[in-house]
């Protein structure tokens, strides 16, 4: 089909002579409820849908070409902007990717303090999915009250690194800054407040019946679908799939802690839909303060970052590493010609792959439902597209 | 049941409303957390800022050594040094030193090389300006020379000054001969964690 | 209106005009007033209380620059939709697409000809006051549908049609809701049906039985249904539809569209006032005919206004419902609750056609324990929270 203007096709129904027409409408790049530039053509009857097409690439900025032109430490704050929601993970992979090119041994305190960083940047992510997908559903106060405790971790974060959103933290071989003094204590107090707002949050809205009916049963994707679909993450683990690069394939220091992952059971409807991927990131946050109360507990003392030369040369071969970011299984391939600039790096998003099922499940789906399963999906447009 | 069902729609919307509206009744009763910038606050926001804040770049010409390490470093090249050696005084003349801020983006690499701290991120995040070229910041307005680092310490007050400042800019960036974090912290973490 | 205008003409005033010509002259004046002076004024103000209250319970402080707290905000939105580019899309029907606004209005602003403001003060009172109301306040179903189609855009058709499945839907549950009052009181007059309540809360009928207790809370909801609120704000679903129905209206028409929703909380109020809440009768303190006047007009304000301050609340927190789950919601839950409800009212009515008094005191009862259940909640919310040991707490919204 053309992906251009809007062309109505006429459709003659059975025998009955029935004619009627299938609207076909564009959710464009500029839409309020499209996480970012996305863009989906919808074929409609009335309020079901036939087909919804996307259509990608509107926030594409050649970032994997450019680490071909900056070079192993220089492309570290592009990888911010891979996922600006969730930027440590993305600052982890190109590191872990780099260090597995170099053969370099980060130190144990500096595992912690990525670790930290890390788990605070997936609360704060799955605190502006929760946030946006309930702005979507309709209610308005959960995303102000998602985004207040989001700038508490933002401030904590900026303590630590200097920045709010980009944050540039972890270089090849550890992190670029140490704790500063006393930061255990507030990022603890944080803690203590924020199981408290989760508490109210799911009181407010999680099982609000009028959420619970907009998201039950909706797009359900049966764990076959998902593997065969290639979601990751959440998305993965809500359509009953236990698996999460943490536990399953350890990287860091993910081995020295204890964890769940939380998995969906259809709890108030089918096993894999949307208020299935929405609970598993609540589950989620808990768990994630769960795991930063262990790292404060158990941090070594030592160095943060590793000796890693200026003119960083690993030698030539590749190295494809996986981090579980916030939205899922992330993976960094890093090429090496033995320069000190990467002869590729291709980067593999959990958003890309979640944006293809989405033309599977909306055969069915109101448009209503269309806008709920994007933002249950959690793709964000910078992922998509790079 | 089909009944069971009907009246347990009936009965969650109600309680799960009347729980939501208790919510946000009681949000109505808290004081808000915005922050009424830039009238209406007792302090400025910049000096709430912690120190490792990367806001708008700034260098302080008197201690820059001309090393080109900032301008090496960063991967946007808004960074533009004119240093040449000069014959006659064997000493490094800075000619220009421009940085573009609409290019940079603010990640710190340039500061983390800098041997004196002579270019430092600062809590100023206030840049709009009407014109574009306002934007490149130009340090260098007439030629000058570079810093040398003495060896037997700095006298001269006001450069100390500078060099502390920046020295201790340096000072946060982990570096892998740091072997224990400060000593501040470790009793407040044993008591905060225990 | 008519007594004091009769009055009038005894002193002598109107000397050789004939009676009707003074009577309809007399209310065309004084629903000019109440339009201009009354009803433009407390829709602009709403939307700056909206604005504020959404904010206090987001966590933020709304519009507080504009004048004393934000107070002119609402003037300022006026002067600049009105300085907008008026534009027309080129496609659009344009005869249908200026029409649009103005039936929306017109449906809006002519209920007000039977809000009874005080004892004295109402333009017309009907016979059949309720029932107009009623039928009148569908005429926006016209002018959205007329809104939707000729902008010539799909997502706006389809927030059209949706308005009117919608607002038609609705007017059964409300006007069957209705029904259980007008039993009680055998009369469709507003100030008839104000009169057969007291000015104490177990002479309201909203605690004179629990069908008309049941049919208070039906009546709200069908009522936030046909004012294209949320949870049912569909048409203009702003997530999924840009702007619904007036995505390609601008300025002026932008204004009137959403002047009428806000003035419509106004109405729905004050109809909830009237059937339920014993309208605006105060107790016996004064004879005074202006400070009557005076203390039955705020007591009848503040009684309406709580409901669009409550149409407000609802909206800062519950989400929207889907299409089909608002039809469902209509017609298998409200509307066979009503039913029940007309039958459950006509059964008491025939029971105890004076009235049952113990039964009155019950109901107030329960809904004391209702309000003291929910601010137990509150409070418990607040405890949580730990909001007094952080110093957050605070009284005063207006600080």
């Amino acid at each position: 089909m053309s992906l251009t203007g809007f062309e109505l096709e006429v459709q003659r129904a059975g025998s009955a002579g029935l004619e009627t027409e299938e609207m076909t409408l564009n959710m464009g790049p500029q839409h309020p409820s499209t996480h970012g530039v996305l863009r989906f053509v919808i074929k409609a009857d009335g309020e079901v849908m036939r087909e919804a097409i996307p259509d990608v690439g509107y926030l594409h900025r050649s970032i994997e070409k450019i680490s071909e032109k900056v070079g192993y430490h220089g492309f570290m704050p592009y990888t911010d902007r891979v996922d600006y929601v969730a930027a440590m993970f993305c600052n982890q992979g190109w590191s872990m990717a780099c260090e597995k090119l170099g053969g370099i041994e980060v130190p144990k305190r500096g595992e912690y303090c990525r670790v930290i960083a890390a788990e605070l940047n997936r609360i704060s992510s799955h605190l502006l999915f929760v946030g946006t997908m309930i702005l979507d559903i309709g209610a308005m106060t959960p995303f102000f009250l998602a985004f207040q405790e989001r700038e508490k971790i933002n401030d904590l974060l900026e303590e630590l690194c200097g920045a709010r959103l980009t944050y540039n933290y972890m270089r090849i071989g550890g992190v670029a800054w140490d704790l500063p003094p006393n930061y255990a204590e507030r990022v603890l107090a944080f803690l203590e407040h924020f199981e408290r707002a989760l508490d109210e949050h799911n009181d407010l809205i999680s099982y609000n019946k009028i959420f619970v009916e907009r998201l039950a049963n909706i797009a359900a994707v049966t764990p076959e679908v998902a593997i065969n679909y290639n979601l990751v993450g959440p998305n993965l683990r809500a359509s009953g799939v236990p698996y999460d690069v943490r536990r399953d394939d350890p990287y860091s220091i993910y081995r020295e802690l204890d964890f769940d992952v939380p998995v969906g059971t259809g709890e108030v409807g089918t096993v894999g839909d949307c208020f299935d991927r929405y609970i598993m990131r609540v589950h989620e946050m808990k768990q994630s303060v769960r795991i930063l109360r262990q790292c404060l507990k158990q941090m070594p003392d030592g160095p943060v970052i590793a000796k890693v030369p200026r003119k960083f040369k690993p030698p030539a071969g590749d190295a494809y590493i996986r981090v579980e970011s916030a939205r899922g299984d992330m993976g960094w391939y890093a090429v090496s010609d033995g320069t000190e600039f990467p002869y590729r790096c291709k980067i593999r998003t959990g958003s890309f792959s979640a944006m293809s099922i989405i033309d599977r499940l909306s055969p069915g789906l109101m448009i209503a439902d269309l806008v709920a399963l994007i933002s249950s999906l959690d793709v964000v447009a910078p992922e998509v597209d790079r | 049941m089909k009944r069971n069902g009907y009246l347990r729609n009936i009965a969650d919307v109600c309680l799960t409303t009347f729980d939501g509206m208790a919510v946000t009744f009681s949000h109505l009763l808290r004081r808000p957390s915005t922050i009424q910038y830039p009238d209406r606050i007792p302090i400025r926001v910049q000096d709430t800022l912690p120190f490792r804040y990367r806001g708008i770049l700034e260098v302080d010409v008197e201690i820059c050594t001309g090393c080109l390490a900032c301008e090496r470093a960063c991967p946007i090249d808004c960074i533009a040094i004119d240093a040449e050696k000069d014959k006659q005084t064997r000493e490094m003349v800075l000619r220009r030193f421009d940085i573009d801020m609409a290019k940079c983006m603010y990640c710190g690499l340039c500061s983390e090389p800098c041997p004196t701290g002579a270019i430092h991120h600062t809590p100023e995040f206030e840049g709009a300006d009407f014109s574009l070229e306002s934007l490149v910041r130009h340090f260098v307005t007439a030629p000058v020379s570079a810093y040398k680092v003495k060896k037997t310490g700095e006298t001269d007050p006001a450069l100390l000054d500078l060099l502390d400042r920046g020295t201790r800019y340096v000072d946060e960036f982990a570096s892998p001969e740091t072997k224990a974090p400060a000593p501040a912290e470790k009793p407040a973490l044993a008591k905060a964690a225990g | 209106m008519q007594e004091f205008l009769d009055s009038l003409i005894t002193q002598g005033y109107f000397a050789g005009v004939p009676r009707d010509v003074v009577y309809a002259a007399g209310m065309a004046v004084f629903a000019a007033v109440v339009v201009l002076g009354f009803v433009l004024n407390v829709s602009g103000v709403t939307t700056w209380l909206e604005r504020r209250v959404w904010a206090r319970m987001q966590g933020r402080c709304g519009p507080n620059r504009v004048g004393p707290q934000g107070f002119l905000q609402w003037l300022a939105d006026g002067v600049k939709l009105f300085m907008k580019e008026d534009l027309i899309p080129a496609e659009a029907d344009s005869r249908l697409f200026r029409l649009a606004p103005y039936i929306v209005v017109l449906g809006f602003l002519t209920a007000f000809v039977v809000i009874p403001f005080s004892s004295a003060l109402i333009i017309a009172d009907l016979n059949v006051g309720i029932v107009f109301v009623t039928a009148v306040t569908s005429l926006v179903v016209v002018g959205i549908l007329m809104a939707g189609w000729a902008s010539n855009n799909k997502w706006s058709l389809i927030g059209g049609v949706r308005a009117a499945a919608q607002i038609v839907s609705y007017e059964i549950p409300a006007g069957l809701s209705i029904m259980p009052i007008v039993l009680l009181t055998g009369t469709l007059s507003m100030q008839g049906i104000i009169a057969q309540q007291g000015w104490a809360p177990q002479n309201w009928f909203v605690f004179n039985n629990p069908f008309t207790f049941l049919a208070f809370f039906i009546f709200f909801t069908s009522a936030l249904a046909e004012g294209n609120r949320t949870p049912f704000d569909l048409p203009e679903a702003e997530s999924e539809l840009v702007a619904g129905f007036v995505t390609e209206y601008t300025g002026v028409r932008y204004l009137l569209f959403f002047l009428a929703e806000w003035g419509n909380l106004y109405i729905i109020g004050a109809v909830i006032t009237t059937l339920f809440l014993g309208g605006w009768q105060i107790p016996p303190v004064t004879d005074n005919a202006v400070l009557r006047a005076l203390l039955e007009f705020l007591t009848f304000f503040i009684k309406s206004y709580f409901w669009v301050l409550v149409a407000m609340w609802v909206r800062a927190t519950l989400p929207r419902v889907r299409v089909d789950q608002l039809m469902s919601v209509c017609w298998k839950y409200l509307v066979p609750l009503s039913f029940a409800n007309l039958l459950g009212t006509a059964a008491w009515v025939v029971a105890w056609p004076q009235g049952n008094v113990v039964a009155r005191y019950a109901m107030t009862l329960v809904g004391v324990a209702l309000l003291y259940y929910f601010f137990q909640r509150v409070a418990f919310h607040l405890r949580r929270a730990r909001v007094r040991e952080r110093g957050e707490l605070q009284f005063s919204p207006l600080s």
